[in-house]
């Protein structure tokens, strides 16, 4: 049998009072797995808005005036939708003041998706001739462009590369998958081109039961791309300046509108948060007040054994730590699971974009959950520990009779 | 070996000043074994508790192998009381998570023991009788056993001075009797100077010097 050490005799005693033992781990879980899975969950959002924005490659979206919020619930929630301008309105987008690139846009909602059924779909058709945000990954990804019976998908489409899929009667050939971005407006969607999108128009006619009318003449939005030194808010001005009907949207107003939603959620989880630490720091601040009180006169024989008042100090805060670590692990894992089980159901309440931080942030996180966990159980133990160190060895042992 | 010079220890009770041990002088040598005996209440305890550093005095001092405890740091002072002294109480004195071997082992978690401590431990352990108990813990252990291994922990450090205050209250005489002659071999085999808080005749009738305390102050009545 080997020596005793400080560490055995924190974990015995824990296990002595299990019930008491169990109490604080609880809280210390409660409050971890909250904060971790709101730190996720936040950084998730974060990260999906910084993939997605990237992603959409324009600084400002040109929609109908009377389509504007249809046009934002596309974007951040990924909601299709269907709505229609005239083609002129691209013409004079590109030759305003300011604007480097523009190119038009087909938002079309299908009513049917026989393979699909559980996901909206949301197609959007794009001009090849001029486009710049879907064009630059099919160089890259299909080193090819995309022919008139091809499509590319988000990555939440059920579908593989090969797979053929009508859409209002006329077969396409899905051309490659593109990387999850977490908004459902790229993850849920089929790009195909614009001509692609006028020809099925018109099949549909005859091929569908639900056919769709589409003249050539007509686009859902125009992306705009800024020159150096212009402001996307400005360039947007000048936009609904100039072109009477249109609503112009700034890219940074997507994302401030997120931001804002964002910044009200988190000023929410932080305030909870914050309540439930304060909470937790209380309650086990009191445990171990209890703790040291009730074993006043072991701890005194054990100074009269020769034990240090650091030995007395580690001893409660070993049981401290102890608590934090397994209290914060079980939070973790417990916090983590509900997330994943409820992340849908929140989304989509919140309708906000969400994809899970990489690898390198989620263990950055966890690290940051175990940290608090401890500064916690640190904190709450600190005051009963130095008094308990402090306890002159006699009085201990005669007060705890 | 234990020199107690005018040594005074005062307690303030709803503002009045009690001296618990009242200007209190003598001296133990190596090996001795002394007694105190006193009526309860009388300082006894307390004197105890000043000889074995676990309380400070109002004035005067302690010295043991010439060197004045209370002039050592706390950590200085808790390292010689785990490597000089230990101590047997007049109450269960067990820490109840740990089992007969490992309370016997204690105080060696805090000092430099090597880590093979269990064998003396469990030499301990049979000579108190108890060696099949060595896996059981307080609460299966009756009041008597407890004592028992208590005092075979007072012995796991090899200490220089044993202080026992009361260390055969409540238990039966034959217990008390294998005590008192542990005691003895521990006083003679091993040098072991005993300083003994006793009601018990047959163990105030070992010691060498018998000490009589009252009202905090301490008179020789015989031996010295």
């Amino acid at each position: 049998m080997k020596k005793i050490k400080i560490y055995n005799l924190a974990v015995r005693n824990l296990r002595r009072k299990y019930i008491r033992t169990v109490v604080l781990l609880l809280i210390v879980a409660v409050v971890t797995g909250t904060l971790l899975s709101a730190t996720i969950f936040i950084s998730g959002m974060k990260n999906a808005l910084r993939i997605g924005t990237y992603r959409l490659g324009a600084d400002v979206l040109v929609v109908p005036a009377q389509n504007e919020a249809q046009a934002k619930a596309a974007l951040l929630a990924g909601e299709p939708t269907s709505f229609y301008m005239d083609r002129s309105v691209f013409e004079k987008v590109a030759k305003v003041d300011g604007v480097k690139k523009a190119s038009p846009q087909l938002f079309l909602k299908p009513s049917s998706f026989t393979c699909c059924y559980n996901v909206d779909v949301f197609l959007i058709a794009f001009d090849p001739k001029t486009d710049f945000t879907i064009s630059p990954w099919l160089e890259k990804n299909l080193k090819k462009p995309l022919t008139d019976n091809e499509i590319i998908t988000g990555r939440e489409v059920p579908v593989l590369v090969g797979d053929t899929i009508p859409f209002f009667g006329t077969p396409f050939t899905v051309a490659g998958t593109m990387e999850p971005t977490g908004m459902k407006f790229f993850d849920q969607s089929v790009f195909m081109t614009m001509d692609s999108a006028y020809d099925m128009a018109a099949n549909s006619k005859t091929k569908s039961l639900q056919p769709i009318t589409l003249d050539r003449d007509k686009i859902s939005a125009v992306l705009v791309q800024v020159q150096e030194g212009m402001t996307p808010e400005r360039v947007a001005i000048r936009i609904e300046h100039d072109i009477d009907g249109v609503k112009a949207i700034a890219s940074d107003e997507v994302i401030s509108t997120v931001r804002r939603q964002l910044a009200g959620l988190l000023k929410g989880i932080l305030a909870i948060s914050a309540v439930l630490w304060g909470l937790a720091l209380l309650m086990m601040g009191f445990a171990f007040y209890m703790i040291v009180n009730e074993r006043q006169r072991e701890l005194g024989l054990l100074r009269a054994m020769g034990a240090k008042k650091g030995h007395v100090f580690a001893l409660i805060i070993s049981e401290a730590v102890i608590i934090s670590i397994t209290g914060g692990v079980i939070g973790m894992a417990i916090g983590s699971a509900l997330l994943l089980t409820f992340k849908k159901l929140i989304l989509h309440s919140l309708k906000l974009p969400y994809l899970l931080p990489s690898a390198g942030v989620l263990i950055e996180l966890i690290t940051g959950a175990v940290l608090f966990s401890i500064i916690t159980g640190l904190l709450s133990s600190l005051l009963p520990a130095v008094s308990a160190s402090r306890m002159e060895p006699y009085e201990a042992i005669r007060k705890g009779e | 070996m234990i020199e107690v010079k005018e040594l005074s220890k005062t307690y303030s009770i709803d503002g009045q000043v009690f001296r618990a041990v009242d200007n209190v002088s003598f001296t133990v040598r190596r090996g001795e074994m002394v007694s105190i005996i006193g009526h309860s209440g009388s300082g006894k305890t307390t004197l105890l508790s000043l000889i074995g550093g676990l309380t400070k005095p109002a004035s005067g001092s302690v010295l043991i192998e010439d060197r004045a405890i209370w002039s050592m740091s706390d950590d200085e002072l808790s390292a010689f009381r785990n490597r000089k002294m230990n101590f047997i109480y007049q109450f269960s004195s067990l820490v109840p998570t740990l089992t007969s071997l490992e309370n016997i082992m204690l105080p060696t978690a805090f000092g430099d023991y090597g880590e093979d401590v269990a064998g003396y431990a469990r030499e301990l352990l049979a000579l108190v009788g108890l060696k099949e108990k060595e896996n059981s813990y307080p609460s299966h252990l009756s009041g008597g056993q407890q004592r028992r291994i208590a005092i075979a922990r007072a012995f796991i450090n090899r200490p220089d001075i044993v202080l026992a205050d009361e260390p055969t209250g409540d238990l039966d005489e034959e217990t008390e009797a294998e005590i008192i002659s542990l005691f003895t071999r521990m006083n003679k085999d091993a040098g072991t100077t005993f300083v003994v808080v006793t009601h018990n005749k047959d163990i105030a009738a070992l010691a060498a010097r018998r000490l009589k305390m009252a009202n905090g102050a301490v008179t020789e009545i015989s031996g010295g």
